[in-house]
């Protein structure tokens, strides 16, 4: 019975990944905070991937919902982030996470962002990213931030285009 | 492979070898001594070439290391180069009285469209980060397969394509602002400013439909347009030229200005 059991939820939770990794957008929301996640398959070298996610200069070029990034994406490092959902606004983020070729964070007091790519087991790559904003304040102003859901998918949408462009150079 | 083998080699790849250097540190003088290093240094390790690559993408494999060890310490140039460079040009009578004497008095001192395209591409190239200005030199002018380039600039193929993707689309961009020759928006109109000064008695427009870039400009897209500027490119010998010594004394004066400028 357990085995059964156990083996229903690994469908379960195999059907989840391979949903997730076609990326459609989910937004898990608590009182205290609100997660975002994304995940999609790319067709392309994970060192592409991770260069177009490290260059700051060049997000504006393939990144249709980035204005700019002015900074170094390194570890430690300090950015400052304008994105079309609040084009207003300049988000100085430091850079937390920096494992080259595989995680990198971000954040500021209000919240933080992972990105991670991982084998897909077909030669190419699982790019995934989360943002958990929130705090204690959190219920009062939550009304006030727009949905992530639709820049999500648009960001790894973008991703994939251009890292699959690029692998797909003529050699 | 033997001495004599090699010394033939070499001479055949030389030209090759100098302009690919010349665009890279825009220097005749640093061009010269790398070309001469390189093939000092290739024939020191000749006992160590296996010709499991060819002997061309090994000479262009030391030259590019000690190109970049040159370069290691300079800042890269500026977009706008040619715009900055121009209004030194104009503030120093010094630069056109050598130019016109050149003009007049040199057999490589025509002044031609395509070359000054050409000239215009390496100044511009030169704003790029090094790996994609390398890349796409090695690629688009010199024909070098991505897995050669990658064993070339000791990088993986996929870094390769990336550095290439992202130089390249920079370039088309820039150039689409930019080149006058291929948007009546563009801001530049260098080429027929000094086609003013060196042929008076030319009708530009006319000279510049001669070439298919200029011809297909509003028909083409960007991606065409781009690939027909490095035919161009790739077809002029900047040593070698009927407007070749122009072209150097003008790129003296560009590395001259960028270097106090950057």
């Amino acid at each position: 019975m357990s085995i059964v059991l156990h083996r229903s939820i690994v469908k379960i939770q195999t059907t989840k990944n391979i949903m997730a990794q076609t990326g459609k957008a989910t937004t898990e929301k608590q009182t205290f905070s609100r997660t975002t996640s994304v995940s999609i398959d790319i067709h392309a070298a994970r060192a592409i991937a991770w260069k177009l996610l490290t260059n700051a200069p060049d997000y504006p070029r393939w990144n249709s919902g980035i204005i700019s990034i002015e900074g170094n994406i390194a570890a430690s490092q300090v950015i400052k982030l304008k994105s079309k959902l609040a084009p207003k606004r300049t988000f100085k983020l430091k850079v937390t996470d920096f494992e080259a070729e595989k995680r990198l964070q971000w954040g500021d007091g209000q919240g933080s962002r992972i990105y991670t790519l991982t084998a897909n087991g077909n030669g190419g790559i699982v790019f995934s990213m989360t943002e958990k904003i929130g705090g204690l304040m959190f219920p009062l102003y939550a009304k006030y931030i727009p949905s992530f859901d639709q820049s999500f998918e648009q960001f790894a949408a973008d991703l994939k285009k251009e890292a699959e462009t690029i692998q797909n150079l003529k050699k | 492979m033997t001495t004599e083998l090699f010394n033939e080699e070499f001479k055949g790849v030389t030209g090759q070898l100098k302009s690919y250097v010349l665009r890279i540190t825009a220097s005749v003088q640093d061009a010269e001594d790398i070309v001469h290093d390189t093939y000092v240094r290739a024939l020191d390790k000749l006992h160590t070439f296996r010709e499991a690559s060819s002997l061309k993408t090994w000479l262009f494999t030391i030259a590019s290391n000690l190109a970049k060890d040159n370069l290691r310490a300079q800042k890269r140039w500026v977009e706008n180069v040619t715009d900055i460079c121009r209004e030194e040009a104009l503030a120093n009578p010094q630069f056109f009285g050598e130019a016109m004497q050149i003009r007049t008095e040199s057999p490589q001192g025509a002044f031609e469209i395509k070359e000054h395209i050409a000239f215009c591409f390496t100044c511009i190239s030169k704003s790029l980060p090094l790996e994609q200005q390398l890349c796409l030199f090695l690629k688009e002018v010199y024909e070098f397969k991505v897995n050669e380039i990658a064993e070339i600039l000791d990088i993986s193929e996929a870094m390769v394509k990336y550095y290439l993707h992202t130089g390249r689309s920079k370039m088309i961009h820039i150039f689409d602002g930019r080149c006058a020759l291929i948007n009546k928006e563009g801001v530049c109109h260098q080429c027929s400013e000094l086609n003013g000064v060196f042929n008076p008695k030319q009708k530009f427009q006319e000279e510049a439909m001669k070439i298919e870039m200029v011809k297909e400009a509003e028909s083409g897209g960007k991606e065409h347009l781009f690939d027909l500027r490095m035919k161009i490119v790739q077809g002029i010998d900047p040593f070698e030229s009927g407007a070749a010594v122009l072209q150097l004394h003008h790129l003296e004066h560009n590395r001259n200005v960028m270097e106090k400028y950057v």
